[in-house]
């Protein structure tokens, strides 16, 4: 406990400097990534990929498309993305791709999409420096404040198997995963000081749910058999009614397959692309300069990259179906493909290693979309699952981060702080949330410090003392 | 009766928020985006409300493939207005996409243009 606490506390000082190499693959990397999104081949804003198949079949254009990118992706980038950042000083996903998005997505010529894209990447790695540095000299010093976040987000994190479990299988089942999880956290904190302490928890959570989820599709399947033989039993001697229903059946799922094997078509096509892509995610993941999730990139400051890769391996299977539908139904992938590549490149031990199984990895995933889409339409509950964990994920850091926030406006302005920042995220809630919810709190943060610190100056306000 | 199905991350909570507001020539059924945009094809069922987190993505993603976008529309993070949405049901909209945690405020104006429109 004491380590992963003080650990988490110090994650941040290390600031934001960045390797030769590591600007060189951030900057080369963003830029591939405007590419492809110009391309219309990748997105990584899953809420934008619907979007591209209108895009890619012409009905809408492409400053049209990219409206619809900006609207989706800005809350996540300053809200999310940049705070993130700016208090762990690890990149993470919505600070560079979603940017990149929408660049490529703008550039109305091809090579100019690369360009923007690969000056956001410089724009990132030197400005965030400068950034940091600024704000940490400051007499209120809200990024070492924002740190408080970690804590809740890492612990509460551990709980959304739980969350999961509760909602789609019932109390009793969600209360004996909580028993389970909450003893192997303890379990793991007297016995593994040094490791994260909800790892064990998550893996058995998750294991838990997709056990569930597996066995009522599995007794769901039999009893459809069994109904099936009744009714063709019963049914047995009236021909005309036998192979009808079949054909319908067959008839409806026809443009969603055409559609599917459309798409998978048109990905696999640029499968070089795409394991190129696969290749520079991994390795900038592999650098552990990159979380690819919101709880990883404190647990990657911190040096745990044990810790990182299980985090985030198990919440890939709460994006799995959606990132693999969209991709089916739209015909542009993921930039970051089901992110298997960031867990496999948090533990590799070189970038070489890194960029063959980043490329290998994007192969398998592309090649094996049409197959996953027929699996995910036999597997009903397993896709429900994953809606579930991806509504768990977010209930639960729902709360780490406002709760995180909070803790981070009472360390750098007591109950002042507290009052500007709860009071911002309420006004946020009151108004129809225009900030997104989950990064409301966050964002009340940065207007928080940034306010205390003109109240400094006024000399209406003293800083509080750490 | 005028069927709803709904899906996307809060689909039970759409479901009920929708049973809350007793609109009695509303059918309700939480179902998912596959099946919906299969029954939304065939007629079986009338309209759909999706959620997610920019509520656009995992909602409208296969349900734009399948039916295409003359009958899709995501208000996205916005909070539609009654007339916005009469407008669009009109328009011959069919499934619309919202934020998740908007869906106390949105699901109902779109429930209730439904029962309206469908009067």
């Amino acid at each position: 406990m004491s380590t992963v606490l003080a650990g988490a506390l110090s994650a941040g000082e290390q600031g934001l400097d960045f390797s030769l190499a590591q600007k060189t693959t951030v900057i080369l990397l963003c830029a591939l990534t405007a590419l492809i999104s110009h391309l219309a081949l990748a997105v990584f804003n899953d809420g934008v990929r619907p979007f591209m198949l209108d895009f890619i079949q012409g009905r809408s254009n492409r400053s049209a498309t990219t409206a619809v990118s900006f609207g989706l992706s800005a809350g996540f980038i300053f809200g999310l993305g940049a705070p993130m950042a700016l208090s762990t000083g690890v990149l993470n996903p919505w600070l560079l791709f979603l940017p990149t998005d929408v660049l490529g997505l703008l550039a109305p010529k091809k090579w100019l999409a690369p360009l923007l894209g690969g000056a956001w990447g410089a724009l990132v790695v030197f400005g965030l420096n400068g950034a940091n540095d600024i704000a940490h000299d400051l007499p209120v010093d809200f990024l070492t404040a924002m740190q408080q976040m970690a804590t809740p987000i890492l612990f509460l994190f551990t709980l959304f198997p739980v969350l999961a479990i509760t909602r789609q299988f019932g109390k009793l089942r969600g209360g004996i995963a909580g028993v389970v999880e909450l003893a192997l956290v303890i379990l793991t904190m007297k016995l593994w000081p040094d490791v994260f302490p909800g790892a064990a928890a998550m893996a058995v959570g998750v294991v838990m749910l997709i056990g569930f989820a597996t066995a009522k599709d599995m007794r769901q399947r039999r009893a459809d058999r069994e109904e099936k033989a009744k009714a063709e039993v019963s049914e047995g001697k009236d021909a005309s009614t036998g192979p009808e229903r079949p054909v319908t059946e067959a008839e409806l799922e026809d443009p969603m397959l055409s559609l599917f094997s459309a798409s998978a078509t048109r990905l696999r096509k640029h499968l070089p692309l795409f394991m190129v892509l696969g290749a520079g995610v991994c390795l900038l993941a592999q650098m552990h300069v990159f979380g690819g999730g919101e709880a990883t990139s404190f647990l990657i400051a911190k040096e745990d990259y044990t810790g990182a890769a299980q985090v985030d391996f198990y919440r890939v299977f709460g994006f799995i179906p959606l990132i693999a539908t969209t991709a089916l139904a739209s015909g542009a992938y993921a930039i970051a493909g089901f992110t298997f590549v960031y867990p496999v490149g948090y533990l590799l031990p070189s970038p070489w290693l890194a960029l063959l199984a980043g490329a290998a990895i994007f192969a398998i995933e592309v090649l094996a979309l049409s197959w996953i889409g027929r699996m995910l339409g036999r597997l009903p509950s397993v896709r429900d699952s994953s809606e579930h964990l991806r509504n768990a994920i977010s209930e639960s850091l729902w709360l780490a981060i406002l709760f995180g926030s909070l803790l981070a406006a009472n360390t750098m302005g007591g109950g002042l702080g507290i009052l500007i920042v709860g009071g911002l995220y309420l006004l946020n809630e009151a108004m129809g949330r225009v900030v997104v919810r989950m990064a409301a709190a966050p964002a009340a943060v940065l207007v928080g410090g940034v306010l205390l610190n003109l109240l400094y100056w006024l000399d209406l306000f003293t800083p509080v003392k750490s | 009766m005028t069927k709803i199905l709904t899906g996307g991350v809060g689909k039970v909570q759409v479901a009920d928020a929708l049973g809350d507001l007793g609109l009695g020539d509303l059918e309700v059924t939480v179902s998912s985006d596959m099946d919906a945009a299969m029954k939304l094809r065939a007629g079986q069922a009338d309209y759909y409300l999706g959620t997610c987190h920019t509520g656009a993505g995992a909602s409208l993603g296969v349900l734009l493939g399948v039916l295409g976008s003359g009958t899709c529309h995501t208000f996205g993070r916005g909070i539609p207005t009654d007339a916005e949405v009469t407008a669009l049901l009109e328009d011959g909209k069919k499934v619309f996409g919202f934020g998740m945690d908007q869906i106390s405020e949105t699901a109902p104006v779109i429930a209730r243009a439904i029962a309206a429109h469908t009067r």
